[in-house]
């Protein structure tokens, strides 16, 4: 399965998330392997914490590859390399995890035919190896959703691969139309698919929310706030899911809601069973969900035209 | 007997690429459009009087044999019914025949430009010629080609030897900087005369083949060097003093109409044709310059015309030539 | 082209097989094998049916004027054609290879391409080769600008496998590809044929040969596609079985693995099908040390036997505590 994860904006906490969501699914007994799309600012390998693995990609990154610079992009076992000290010993049952990160001094660049060749090529060899390959974009319409856009088109040569797109935001006014402009605007990737051959029904099928850092009113979290401010932030939520229902995007839509957990607001990392129970930094809730997106994203149930 | 094992056998061991027989020399009387011919009898002769002269040099130049034999020399002749087809064969080819009478000349061998494009009507099982050898182009590598980055090609093109770089990115966007580079002939003596051509434009289930290429694939078939699954193809159909069809595609692909003619396929070519197909013809040579024919038709010829004491050159390209008459 | 170490042939024969599983769910029949494998139009694809069914492609050339890899750093430019060719064995496994020969020496400048083209599959040095750094350099890995010989199987087997018609990628398990990558050499006189076989990091492997004067290229190619073959079915069912927890309660999940590899590779074993008989005394060696065969045997009964008791339905936990 090949899973694009996309956002409008920043700070959603799209790459976060999409790590994950890879560490859930490897758990699993998935093998998965996270491309780093994210040419502007490629940030997996600090979330996978592998603190070399950025100057080691340089040259050999997937940028230089998509670029035709090297034939072989630089790939790393997460499960080997990882200074995460929860992840080290590889659990028993467990799939694969390998990054292909990307390279730091990458920026954008057009899409061109090569490039496309190149990018169906890779997914195609990884397909081999993986059950799930989740792939990062960067924020945006941007040249990497073009490129995924393209390849996934009936003519573009994945056109044949079960294919999934997250759109990540945050439980904003503003994200909210963001994302639903990102998917549904005039610019959006709907369109933009129609016009690169995809069918707009098989398109919306397989393109699914994940609602990030979305605060939960009944949370320990918010336990000292003022009835008042309690009453304001219960209607501004009512809003808002209005807002999105009406925009597209409502609870019908939303494959996962990843509620506020203060270590990520923190630290961009992967959250580990540990965190939740043994140092109880974490929340449990943020595993659960994790973990929910993860068998959601696997189950045929939660996809198709509604 | 089982059948699976022989099939294996009759590929790994048993020789398998059919013979034919050779001319030393095989002559082109010429090249006309279909627009030539509509302009009747009397352009045709003045175009065979204007070839008479190098066709006897051509035949000159060949000269007795170190043997004292006569050399086998077959003259052709190619129609143009691909791309345009102004005319039928019972309108078009008694004149063009009775023109090269006039001039002394016989033409033994007619073809039709089709038959280097579409399968043999003969044979529908047989792969189209043209793209037979679309598939056996090995493209010429730049130097500094290694393998992972292919001389960068570009579907449906043929270059002699390194294109300018396309420019991919926006100056704001591309990080290395890349500066304008002019293309570059491989191989060149000092500067450059950089050639791209095109071999065939329209989709890639419905081609249309340019006449550069259906020419290098006319020369490939005269040189005897082309085969489909190691048969021969094109092997010229008998045609004694019949009647010529109303219908293009009736004539069978080669034809010979002169029954003591000596063979159609030869050990060189020469084509006597106007300059307008010069740049046509430079093409051809780019092209033929990078077809890997296959080794054991080579390894034919080698042995026969060595047995002949006749000199072939080993590259293909130079099996070829050309005569540009002046008036022509 | 003439035999290894003969007067007129190649000093060295060098070469890489990717191997891969088809990426279909179930294996293809032979008219789809042919159809993937057509790679020119007119040449056929050879089919053998005996001892498995077996399709191999024309071979199709590359041009290559580059660097050779030394071991040394010397430079050393070649010009010519690299030969490249796929095979697909049972329908089920497919292999890609790209393999030269070299001539002990060449002419001191490129000739016109004509002359490289009359000898297929040869890359000829510009002045003398260098034999045995070659060698070294070869197996080592090139550095950036030299010979890559990899990049040419892989994307002979990415052009296969953009065969969409075909092909639905919707592989019945996953697999890792296999690099193996190969020189060959004449034995000197009264030198055994040997083999030396070295397992790398991510799925590559080296194999150096020396092989009876007057081997033919295609054949040691053949060898090294039958070694690579049977060396990544070992490393995939292996892979498979490793960490498998034969003892957890759900008796599915090691059914989900066990299965696939009774359905698509365990009757793919067959060391030998096709390699010619004077090269028999390489794949020997491999029987003897580390005993490949052995080992395949001894996973095949494992799985075979852990199928058996999952049928038999017997949680484990249902038998008696020791």
């Amino acid at each position: 399965m090949l899973v694009f994860a996309a956002s409008d904006k920043g700070g959603t906490g799209r790459s976060v998330t999409s790590a994950n969501l890879a560490y859930h699914l490897a758990l699993g007994g998935d093998d998965v392997c996270y491309l780093d799309f994210d040419f502007g600012s490629p940030t997996a390998a600090a979330v996978f914490d592998l603190p070399d693995v950025l100057t080691e990609a340089e040259e050999r990154g997937l940028h230089s590859y998509l670029q035709g610079k090297t034939g072989k992009p630089f790939r790393v076992d997460v499960w080997a390399r990882t200074e995460h000290p929860d992840l080290r010993s590889r659990p028993g049952g467990s799939g694969r995890l390998v990054l292909l990160p990307g390279d730091r001094t990458g920026g954008e660049f057009v899409t061109d035919e090569e490039n496309l060749h190149r990018c169906v090529d890779l997914i195609l060899g990884l397909k081999r190896e993986f059950d799930v390959i989740i792939v990062d974009l960067s924020a945006g319409r941007s040249y990497a959703m073009d490129l995924a856009l393209v390849a996934t088109s009936p003519r573009g040569g994945l056109g044949r691969l079960k294919t999934r797109w997250l759109v990540y935001h945050r439980w904003t006014r503003q994200h909210v139309m963001a994302a639903a402009e990102l998917v549904y605007g005039k610019q959006g990737i709907v369109q933009a698919g129609i016009a690169m051959g995809h069918r707009p029904d098989a398109l919306n099928g397989s393109t699914r929310f994940v609602r990030a850092a979305v605060p939960d009113l009944e949370s320990p979290l918010w336990s000292q706030v003022s009835p008042a401010q309690y009453a304001w932030m219960r209607k501004c939520d009512k809003e808002l899911e209005q807002l999105a229902a009406g925009r597209g995007i409502g609870k019908t839509r939303v494959l996962a809601s990843i509620p506020l957990e203060p270590v990520l607001q923190w630290q961009e990392r992967l959250i580990t069973d540990e965190d939740v129970h043994d140092r109880r930094i974490a929340n449990n809730e943020t595993w659960q969900a994790m973990g929910d997106l993860a068998q959601r994203v696997n189950d045929d149930k939660f996809w198709g035209e509604l | 007997m089982n059948r699976s094992a022989a099939v294996f056998r009759e590929t790994s061991a048993e020789p398998r690429t059919e013979s034919v027989p050779f001319s030393h020399l095989s002559l082109e009387l010429g090249h006309l459009y279909m627009e030539d011919f509509v302009e009747g009898p009397a352009r045709l002769r003045r175009h065979f009087a204007a070839v008479r002269p190098w066709v006897d040099a051509a035949r000159a130049g060949l000269g007795p044999l170190g043997t004292g034999r006569r050399p086998r020399i077959s003259t052709c002749f190619l129609i143009d019914d691909y791309f345009s087809r102004l005319s039928t064969p019972a309108e078009l080819i008694p004149p063009l025949l009775a023109a090269a009478a006039d001039a002394g000349l016989t033409i033994d061998y007619l073809a039709r430009e089709s038959g280097c494009a579409v399968a043999d009507p003969a044979h529908r099982d047989r792969a189209e010629l043209a793209e037979s050898v679309l598939h056996r182009l090995v493209e010429s590598p730049p130097p500094g080609s290694n393998g992972f980055r292919p001389p960068v090609s570009r579907t449906g093109w043929l270059t002699n030897g390194r294109r300018a770089p396309a420019r991919r990115t926006s100056a704001a966007l591309d990080s290395t900087g890349t500066v304008w580079q002019p293309p570059s002939e491989t191989g060149a003596r000092g500067h450059s005369v950089f050639m791209d051509v095109e071999l065939w434009n329209g989709p890639d289930d419905d081609r249309t083949w340019s006449c550069a290429f259906l020419a290098s694939v006319w020369q490939l078939v005269r040189l005897g060097l082309l085969r489909d699954n190691g048969r021969a193809v094109l092997t010229p159909t008998p045609f004694d003093d019949q009647e010529f069809p109303a219908e293009w595609d009736a004539l069978p692909p080669v034809l010979r109409l002169n029954p003591q003619a000596a063979p159609f396929t030869a050990y060189v070519t020469c084509s006597v044709l106007p300059a307008r197909f010069l740049p046509v013809e430079h093409a051809v040579r780019v092209i033929l310059d990078q077809v890997h024919v296959e080794a054991e038709a080579l390894a034919q010829i080698a042995e026969r015309s060595a047995a002949e004491g006749f000199a072939v050159p080993a590259g293909v390209v130079d099996r070829t030539s050309y005569v540009f008459p002046p008036g022509l | 082209m003439d035999g290894l170490g003969t007067a007129s042939g190649p000093v060295l024969v060098c070469g890489e097989v990717r191997t891969c599983l088809l990426p279909t769910r179930d294996a293809v029949d032979e008219r789809a094998a042919v159809e993937l494998l057509r790679l020119r139009a007119d040449e056929r694809v050879r089919v053998s049916r005996h001892p498995n069914r077996h399709a191999v492609s024309p071979d199709v050339l590359t041009g290559v004027d580059c660097r050779l890899p030394t071991a040394t750093g010397a430079r050393s430019r070649a010009v010519g054609t690299v030969t490249a060719r796929a095979a697909l064995t049972e329908g089920r496994v497919l292999q890609a290879t790209a393999y030269f020969s070299a001539p002990a020496a060449g002419p001191d400048r490129r000739q016109p391409w004509g002359y490289y083209l009359v000898r297929p599959g040869t890359l000829v040095p510009v002045g003398r080769l260098p034999g045995k750094a070659l060698t070294e350099g070869f197996l080592t890995g090139h550095q950036p600008g030299e010979l890559d010989i990899g990049s040419v199987a892989d994307s002979l087997l990415a052009r296969i496998s953009r065969q969409h018609r075909i092909l639905d990628h919707d592989t019945p398990l996953t697999t890792a590809d296999t690099s193996l990558r190969w020189t060959a050499a004449a034995a000197a006189d009264g030198e055994e044929t040997s083999l030396r076989f070295t397992k790398a990091e991510d799925g590559l492997r080296i194999v150096e040969l020396r092989l009876p004067p007057g081997t033919a290229p295609t054949a040691a190619a053949e060898l090294c596609e039958d070694l690579a073959l049977h060396d990544w079915l070992l490393t995939t069912v292996a892979d498979k079985l490793d960490g498998l927890r034969v003892g957890s309660e759900d008796g599915r999940a090691v059914l989900k693995v066990l299965r696939p590899l009774v359905d698509h590779l365990l009757h793919l074993w067959m060391p030998q099908a096709r390699v010619d008989g004077a090269l028999h005394t390489a794949w020997r060696e491999l029987e003897r040390t580390p005993g490949y065969s052995r080992q395949w045997n001894a996973l095949a009964q494992r799985i075979r036997d852990q199928l058996v008791l999952q049928n038999l339905g017997v949680p484990r936990q249902a038998l008696p505590a020791r």
